[in-house]
Formats: structure tokens, C-alpha cells, sequence
């Protein structure tokens, strides 16, 4: 019996030095002793990066409120991003359309009445308040914004999440909106994110057909700049990339917002008829599901309740003298 | 047919926990992948949320949460003490009663991915000849409790305590911190995030902490031990509360050889004595989770029966007994093990 409660004693020891070395992190801000796709590494050592962080590790606070407002201006490609401000109103929503000029959003609804599953907002510079198709029905809704100038044509789209039950989007991502389309399949499912190092699929299509090998170009606001190619049914494996700054891991989960998120989007040209054509999907992505984790420290533990739960294993000495006399 | 496939009541839960294994654990692929997709939001069994492929969400889930975001945070707003906080909660006990009212807690011992990952462990320990550790009456009276402990405060009370702004957000879903489910489903499907703790709190770390020990415990006392975690699980005493509600449920007769025999009480995997002690409405104990064990290992004719409304599902005769006990004891011991050691039980004394 003082042979196993010193083996616990040791690996509890054990479990609490592999604790304290896990603690210290290297310079990427990826937690030691944590599980990364060779593949994710990788990816992550090739991307470009912002010239944000450059000055700002520089040590330059000028350069760097500059380039912060340059950063926050991550993109040229159009953008409906969410707006605080929806009064803690389940069934609404505030959008900002960003390098794009339209004049409503358009939003699609899976249920409903049916004069009301495609709707129409006008947009203001204050944000445009949207609406789920009832206060009742929620879950995701598509929305898009479109400008059509003399041979271009631009759309920004994304999804709107409401919290209230509704149907689920399969049916609605995959009906035709525009012409030229970047169609997630799926999106991450409620209480869900897309994550650095995740893949993720799209589809992109063209008046409702696959486009094969056209390229879907990402961009994060943290500074990737990056492009994957449609395979032949217009299929395109994104791999979302580790670029978010090394946070303090404390924060890398908010307890009420969840995990911190950075926006990203996707965009795919294509001419066909004399006109060209711009279609950009944003949505928000989260840090790798490792950060601010430790799985060294969990698999301690796991293994510390088996130590715990071993001696239940033991057969009672009654037991033996019984085998002996047996024998 | 069906005979020949299942020659006994314990083969086919076993098919239909493997099956049910398999569906709550991957089903995403069949039924689809948004929450609105699932089963339900409202099963009564620890289908885990976290688990990205699962195929229906646990009751105590949405339990938390609306105690949490609806009542408690309705409470704080104290004129919006309306419908609107107390219809989601309605409407989820409602969900969950839909589907209780038809199958009660068969649930628990058919249908609930960690209690068949248990017995499957089980099993594993009883055909390594491990020792079967069984809780004496004076033993399991002082674990019952822990399962009601687990339900008032773990998913009733820290949440609601979350809502109102008195504990740490992180109680917001306390008992799925600590749940092994969580562990155990999303690691079926090769995904070690949940098995990682969270180092940013104090908090975070200790729920980690607990969660994990408890899951490895639970992994190895099952080799010796039925259902160690059913046994404080608090989806035990959820569904417990309203086992009474359900027309499905265990039905004892009272027979005179039920206090000398006590083949069914070795044969529960709950270790519930008062299965031989007692009979009608008593019988059908708090902890039983319509397994059908002690109907089966009932050497009497129709003294125990499993009975929805007033169909017999399942009714206890000596024909089966013989035929059930020709492979495997009471306790689970494969006849082969057994003939390996002394016996322990009084099925094998018999």
C-alpha cells in the first residue's frame, strides 16, 4: 500500500512539473506540448503578414497607429460585418458594409412566411439593422449586398446567426442568390467557429454551376494573404491559417463572447459575358482549439484518476488465501 | 428470426447500445449537421454537444443554459419576469418529456453512449477476470445522494447563480465541465480539444482538473466496478424525478422466495438490494435504469416484468433464467472466467 500511494505522490510530482514547463510558450504564442498539423505550421510560416505587426514590434508608436488604422483597413474586398448595438434583441441584428456601396442588403431567410424568406434593407451609414425572418424563427440567415456598375458586378455576402430555433441552413446555402457564389458547405454549426488550422469546404458556382479550377483567394484581418484552387465539382479546401498575435492566453476565451475572433474573407473572380464578376464571403474565425489549453496538463490528470481508480483493480487478500488454498 | 439474432434480452441491448453508441456519437453524418438537424435538443441521455459529430443534444445542456441566460439573467431583469423566461425552460422539459414519457429511463440503460462505455468496460474486466467490486447496502446508501448533489448544484444551481451574476461565468454550464461524457464521446471521434484543459482562469483549470480526474478514474473503476459514474450522474436524477410519469417502468410481485433468492439484486448493475427486498411501486428504485438485468436473472415465473402501461414487455421466467445463466453469472462473469476463480457471488454459491 506505501508502494502505490509513493507512485501517486511521484506522478502527481510529475503531472505538476509537466504543468510549470508546459506554462512556458514559445515565440509563436502556440502552447507547448500542444498538437499541430505539420501541414497548419507550415501554411503559417509561408503567409504574409501585416505590416502592422512589424511596427509595432519595432517599437515605433506613430508607424504603428498608422498601420493599426491601415490593419483595420485589412482588406479591399467587400465586407458586411456585424455592429454592436442590436439592444439585446434576439431577433435583430446591425450590419456595416465595408468597400462597397450598395444600396440595401439583401437577406434570405430558410423558414417562414413566404414574402418574407427574401427581404430587403436599405442601407444607412449608421449601420444597417436587420431583422430574422420572425422573432421567433431563428438560426442562420444569408446576407448579401450587391453593386452593379457598367460591366462589374460586386457582391459581399455572410451569414447572420439568430439565437432563436429555426431551420437549419442546408437547403437555403444551396440555393441560388447570385450569379457567381461562395457557398460554405457547411457552416460551423451553432456554438461552433471556424478555427485556425481548421479545413473547411466551399463551393463555388456560377449561375448555379460548379467553376473548376478558379481560385478562392483568403484574407485575414490579421494579415494572411493567401489563395486554394476549386477541384472539378467547383470544391475548395480552405485551410484556415494560425495568424492570430500571440494573445494573452487568458483571453484567448472569452467567458461570455466565447473564443476571440478574427474576420476573414473569401473572394473569387470570373468574366463571362462581356461583365466581371467579384463575390466575397466573410464571416469571423477563432484561434486553434489549442490555444490558451493545455492538453499535457489534461492528459495528467486523466491519468492521475487512473492511478486513483487502481487499486480497485487489486484482488483483496481473501481473495489469494482463497487461490491458494484452491491451488 | 429475431430469436436466433437476439437469443436473450441482454444480447439485443447490447446491439441496440452499440447501436445507439454509434448514432450519438457519429450520427451527424445520418440525421445532419446543424443543431436543428439532431434527434433532439432535449434527449434524455449524455449525447455531448461537444462531440462535433453527434447526432442529438443531452437534456442537461439546454437545462443550464436557459438557467443561465434566460431565468437568471430574466431574474435580473426583473420586469422581464414573463413567458419569455419561463417558456424556453417549458419547452425543453417538454421536448425531453416527449421522449421520456415513451421510454422512461430506458435511457439510462439503453440508450446513453457513457453508460455503455462503461459496461463494455466492464465486460472487458469481467472477461480479464478482474475483481468485481459490488457497494454493500450500507455503501451505495451513502452514494446515492451524490447524484441529486450533482443535479441541485452542478445543473440547476450554478447556472442559475451564473444568470443572476453571483457566481463566475464559467458555472454558466458547470456540470458539462465536469462531465466525462464530454471527454469520452469527442475523443470516439479522434478530437483531443476537450481532453485539453483551459489554462486562462483559476476556475478554468480546476473544472479541467476535475473533469479529467474523474474521467480517468471513471475509465479504470469500470473494470471493477458497474457503472461507477451512472451512479452520481445527474441525468440519473433528472430522469429519476419523473420516472414515476412514464408508463414504462419495472413491476415486482411479491414472492416468498424473493428474500432467501436475491439472484436479482446480484444481477443489477446498480447495485440496488431493495430489488429483492422489496416489491410494487418500491421495486422500481430511484437508481434503476430499466436495464432488465433482474428480469432476466429472475429464476420465477412473471415475479418481475418490464411493463409499458399495461403491455409486458418483458417478463421473467425459469426456462430463460436457465438459458441466460448457461452463459453468464448474475454479476457478469462469463462462465469461462468464472470457472477460473473462486466464486464470489451467491448466484455462483448456488
Amino acid at each position: 500500500m506505501q508502494r502505490f500511494i509513493n507512485l501517486i505522490l511521484s506522478a502527481t510530482l510529475a503531472l505538476a512539473c509537466t504543468f510549470v514547463m508546459a506554462e512556458g510558450r514559445p515565440a509563436n504564442g502556440r502552447p507547448a506540448g500542444t498538437l499541430a498539423t505539420t501541414e497548419s505550421v507550415r501554411q503559417h510560416d509561408q503567409h504574409d503578414h501585416a505590416p502592422a505587426q512589424a511596427a509595432e514590434s519595432a517599437g515605433n508608436p506613430a508607424a504603428a497607429s498608422q498601420d493599426k488604422r491601415q490593419a483595420r483597413e485589412w482588406t479591399k474586398y467587400p465586407l458586411i460585418t456585424p455592429m454592436m448595438g442590436r439592444g439585446g434583441d434576439r431577433a435583430v441584428a446591425k450590419l456595416a458594409v465595408k468597400n462597397l456601396q450598395p444600396a440595401e442588403l439583401e437577406v434570405f431567410a430558410a423558414e417562414g412566411p413566404d414574402d418574407r424568406l427574401r427581404r430587403q434593407f436599405p442601407v444607412t451609414p449608421e449601420g444597417t439593422r436587420i431583422e430574422a425572418v420572425a422573432p421567433k424563427i431563428g438560426n442562420y440567415h444569408w446576407v448579401s449586398a450587391r453593386e452593379e456598375t457598367e460591366g462589374k458586378v460586386t457582391v459581399a455576402s455572410t451569414a447572420a446567426y439568430f439565437s432563436n430555433p429555426g431551420e437549419a441552413p442546408t437547403a437555403l446555402l444551396l440555393k441560388q442568390k447570385s450569379e457567381l457564389e461562395i457557398i460554405p458547405q457547411p457552416l460551423p454549426r451553432e456554438h461552433g467557429s471556424y478555427r485556425e488550422s481548421d479545413k473547411w469546404q466551399f463551393m463555388l458556382r456560377f449561375n448555379g454551376q460548379p467553376l473548376a479550377n478558379k481560385e478562392l483567394k483568403l484574407e485575414t484581418e490579421f494579415g494572411t494573404k493567401t489563395a486554394f484552387t476549386s477541384d472539378e465539382k467547383g470544391m475548395v479546401t480552405v485551410l484556415f491559417p494560425l495568424d492570430f498575435k500571440p494573445a494573452d492566453p487568458a483571453k484567448a476565451h472569452d467567458q461570455h463572447m466565447g473564443p476571440r475572433k478574427g474576420k476573414f474573407v473569401l473572394a473569387a473572380e470570373h468574366d463571362e459575358g462581356g461583365k466581371h464578376y467579384l463575390t466575397a464571403f466573410n464571416y469571423a474565425y477563432s484561434p486553434d482549439a489549442t490555444t490558451g489549453k493545455n492538453l499535457m496538463a489534461g492528459a495528467g490528470f486523466g491519468v492521475f484518476g487512473m492511478l486513483l481508480a487502481a487499486p480497485l483493480l487489486r484482488r483483496k487478500k481473501v481473495d489469494k488465501k482463497n487461490s491458494a488454498k484452491e491451488s | 428470426m429475431f430469436k436466433s439474432i437476439f437469443p436473450t434480452l441482454g444480447r439485443f441491448r447490447l446491439f441496440i447500445q452499440i447501436f445507439m453508441l454509434l448514432l450519438t456519437v457519429y450520427g451527424s453524418n445520418v440525421v445532419g449537421f446543424y443543431m436543428a438537424e439532431k434527434i433532439s435538443n432535449a434527449l434524455p441521455a449524455l449525447s455531448c454537444a461537444f462531440d462535433q459529430q453527434n447526432s442529438a443534444y443531452c437534456v442537461l445542456i439546454p437545462t443550464q443554459h436557459q438557467l443561465h441566460h434566460r431565468v437568471g439573467e430574466a431574474i435580473v431583469k426583473a420586469q422581464q419576469f414573463t413567458f419569455q423566461m419561463v417558456l424556453p425552460l417549458l419547452f425543453t422539459l417538454l421536448t425531453f418529456f416527449t421522449f421520456f414519457v415513451v421510454l422512461s429511463k430506458v435511457f439510462c440503460g439503453w440508450i446513453c453512449p457513457l453508460g455503455t462505455i462503461q459496461e463494455l468496460i466492464n465486460k472487458l474486466g469481467r472477461r480479464l477476470n478482474l475483481p468485481l467490486r459490488r457497494f454493500e447496502n450500507g455503501s451505495v446508501s451513502k452514494v446515492r445522494p451524490v447524484k441529486w448533489l450533482m443535479l441541485i448544484v452542478l445543473v440547476l444551481a450554478l447556472p442559475l447563480l451564473a444568470g443572476l451574476g453571483v457566481t463566475p461565468h464559467a458555472t454558466g454550464d458547470a456540470y458539462c465541465q465536469v462531465c466525462p461524457s464530454r471527454l469520452a464521446t469527442t475523443l470516439l471521434t479522434a478530437n483531443t480539444d476537450q481532453m485539453a484543459i483551459r489554462t486562462g482562469s483559476s476556475l478554468d483549470f480546476a473544472f479541467g482538473a476535475i473533469a479529467n480526474t474523474l474521467f480517468g478514474f471513471m475509465l479504470v473503476a469500470a473494470f471493477a466496478v458497474r457503472q461507477p459514474f451512472c451512479r452520481i450522474c445527474p441525468m440519473l436524477s433528472f430522469n429519476a424525478t419523473f420516472q414515476r410519469l412514464s408508463p414504462m417502468r419495472l413491476v415486482k410481485k411479491q414472492h416468498d422466495k424473493c428474500d432467501k433468492c436475491g439472484i436479482c439484486a446480484k444481477a443489477c448493475p446498480m447495485d440496488i438490494h431493495e430489488i429483492a427486498r422489496e416489491h410494487g411501486t418500491k421495486a422500481f428504485h430511484e437508481d434503476c435504469t430499466l436495464c432488465g438485468r433482474c428480469v432476466e436473472f429472475c429464476p420465477d415465473d412473471g415475479v418481475i416484468q418490464m411493463k409499458w402501461g399495461p403491455l409486458t414487455l418483458f417478463g421473467s421466467s425459469r426456462e430463460y433464467y436457465k438459458q441466460r445463466m448457461k452463459g453468464e453469472m448474475p454479476d457478469g462473469t462469463v462462465k469461462i472466467a468464472a470457472a477460473l476463480r473462486k466464486p464470489e457471488s451467491g448466484a455462483e454459491n448456488a
